[in-house]
């Protein structure tokens, strides 16, 4: 073992220099000791794809405006340009976040897509295809992603049940639109709000005592 | 797989609630507990070491999980896998939202490493499991040697009161949270540079027991306190001038379960603060050691210990505490914790004896614990005649071990250093 004469310690691994002085061991012995901790190369900076890509997102911005100042033009395009990059971006994150919760991650997609969707459609003078096509089909597709990835990742029913549920209730509000004539084309949201009460009723009536479950161990106070 | 076996959850005990609010990768809530044999380790007889104390164990196969209002730990059916050590020191187990198990179990070399999340257990509380885990590790692998007369495991309880909330049963409502108790003052801070990539440095001091245990008693006093002083001498010693109008607060773990006769192998631990003002010139270890054990002594009664655990016990149980929603009671907690951080300038926890059936001896060298830090702090345990004190620091400087190793040396123990950077 290898011995520092200044602070008069043993010093078990095969180091150069003291770990507590910082002084060179003198008369370092030959013989190699097994390492008891091994060296973990350092972590380098991950995602870098993603920097290069924001970098690019950022620069793609600025460029833009700058380009709309010097020649001006009858559509506001660098804005278009900035909405369209943010909302690839709330997407990037949502799908990055969260990675383990597929459930979870469908039911935020929609609702990111969603509200886009609308947002979208009031800036570029409400047509209204955000509510006629882009939330019912949104949901519908949703609701199946749901049901097949629980299939093909053999979720156990309470890992996506609340989410199931999550996902059928808003599947009906677009009955409300209905209601109050806010669309001109039906049939998207029809089949949308059938297929929610349909998914809906079988939770309830084959999986309600896991919802009750799911609830009481999510909400315990 | 056993699909229709019903999933199981469980609240989280005072503790433990307290871990995932404030982990992060500076401060990980995650210790070590180390077990060094005499031979190379054999991975294979250790999975099976592990898979049988994981029955002993069921509550540690649960991960943690986010509910609206509190974090619960879900049982589970993962299977921990031991692995050739190929992480930092205590790298974080719990990240939120990934579905692990919230311990893991490393080997390298000699070395059989449990790195546990502190919200499952306390260092007390593992003791029992790395105890079972290194008995079935011997018995398997040494089996033939030991015949028939193979020795027996000293822990016996019961799976029940294995998992007890140990918190939640000695809580008896006799205070109301809202009685302050008196404000202390700010503590001084060691300062550093940080090591690259918020990796920690461990300085592994191993010695003889009865060599630290008769210094203590030259000075008439235990080996906690003695070696608690010493900290705080050291501590002293390495003071900038200008910064000696702060006192220097330790905080000292304290275990519960001798206490309230608990066997539990979750989190039972309450934690005391123990002050030393910095005024006068030159400090004096018999002076500190006199005015450390008087806290001790203050602080280390019943009626003391009962009223801490009934303080926190009457926030958790509170009812505006319970309706607040999940994320702001951890931005809450996270910031009492800064807030409390500036009362502390170190730690010191001493696990105590760790003891195995002696047939065992001529296996295990040492049993060591460290731990995550923000700022250089020690942990020790002891086995047999062996003292391993481990100092753990996110900065690059080592005055402070060397002062604390080289008083020891000095008074002619025999000491042997490891590090790991």
């Amino acid at each position: 073992m290898n011995y520092c004469t200044h602070c008069e310690v043993k010093i078990r691994e095969n180091q150069e220099e003291c770990p507590l002085c910082g002084n060179m061991l003198s008369g370092i012995s030959n013989n190699r000791h097994e390492d008891i901790f091994p060296r973990i190369p350092p972590y380098y900076e991950r995602h870098l794809a993603i920097r290069i890509l924001l970098f690019i997102s950022v620069a793609a911005v600025a460029i833009s405006f700058s380009i709309n100042i010097i020649f001006p033009s009858n559509i506001n395009w660098p804005l278009l340009l900035l909405f369209a990059l943010v909302s690839i971006w709330l997407g990037v994150i949502a799908l990055v976040q969260r990675r383990y919760h597929i459930s979870k991650k469908i039911v935020r997609q929609v609702c990111i897509i969603s509200l886009l969707g609308v947002f979208w459609d009031w800036k570029i003078g409400w047509i209204g295809w955000s509510l006629d096509y882009l939330i019912p089909i949104t949901s519908i597709a949703a609701i199946i992603t749901m049901y097949i990835t629980a299939q093909i990742m053999k979720l156990s029913i309470r890992e996506y049940i609340t989410y199931a549920l999550i996902d059928g209730l808003f599947g009906i509000i677009p009955i409300l639109f209905l209601l109050f004539g806010w669309i001109k084309v039906i049939y998207p949201t029809v089949i949308c709000v059938t297929l929610s009460i349909i998914s809906l009723s079988a939770i309830f009536i084959f999986r309600g005592k896991d919802i009750k479950m799911e609830l009481n161990k999510r909400m315990h106070i | 797989m056993k699909q229709h076996k019903e999933e199981k959850w469980t609240r989280l005990d005072n503790a433990s609630k307290f871990f995932p609010a404030v982990a992060n990768n500076k401060d990980t809530k995650v210790f070590r507990f180390s077990c060094e044999l005499y031979e190379d380790v054999d991975p294979e007889v250790l999975q099976q070491s592990l898979n049988l104390t994981m029955e002993s164990f069921p509550f540690y196969n649960s991960i943690l999980r986010r509910g609206f209002f509190w974090y619960y730990f879900e049982s589970t059916y993962i299977n921990p896998t031991v692995e050739s050590e190929n992480k930092p020191l205590c790298a974080p187990i719990y990240i939120r939202n990934e579905k692990n198990l919230l311990f893991r179990v490393f080997y390298y070399n000699k070395r059989i490493n449990l790195e546990v999340f502190h919200s499952l257990t306390d260092g007390a509380g593992v003791i029992w499991f790395m105890e079972t885990l290194i008995y079935h590790y011997m018995t398997i692998k040494y089996g033939e040697i030991f015949g028939n007369n193979i020795p027996r495991l000293n822990y016996k309880a019961s799976i029940s009161e294995k998992s007890d909330d140990s918190f939640r049963k000695n809580y008896n409502k006799k205070d109301n949270f809202l009685q302050r108790k008196s404000k202390q003052s700010s503590a001084y801070q060691i300062k550093g540079s940080r090591i690259k990539e918020n990796r920690m440095k461990l300085i592994e001091g191993a010695m003889s027991v009865k060599s630290v245990l008769d210094i203590s008693h030259e000075y008439n006093t235990t080996l906690t306190i003695f070696l608690t002083s010493l900290l705080i001498y050291s501590i002293y010693k390495e003071m900038p001038l200008n910064k000696k109008n702060k006192p220097i607060i330790l905080s000292v773990p304290i275990n519960l379960r001798p206490y309230f006769g608990s066997t539990t192998a979750r989190n039972f631990f309450s934690t005391m603060n123990i002050s030393h003002s910095t005024h006068s010139d030159n400090l004096d270890l018999n002076e500190i050691i006199q005015s450390v054990s008087n806290s001790f002594k203050e602080n280390l009664t019943k009626e003391e210990l009962d009223r801490k655990l009934n303080h926190f016990m009457s926030l958790e149980k509170s009812i505006f505490t319970r309706i607040v929603p999940l994320t702001i009671k951890d931005y809450a907690i996270y910031i009492a914790n800064k807030l409390d951080d500036r009362k502390i300038t170190s730690s010191i926890s001493n696990i105590g004896k760790i003891i195995m059936p002696k047939e065992f001896n001529d296996y295990i060298n040492q049993f060591s614990i460290c731990v995550s830090a923000r700022r250089p702090l020690i942990t020790l345990c002891t086995y047999e005649d062996r003292l391993v004190i481990s100092f753990t620091s996110p900065f690059e400087e080592t005055d402070i071990q060397r002062r604390f190793f080289q008083f020891l040396s000095q008074k002619g123990v025999e000491i042997e250093i490891t590090s790991n950077l």
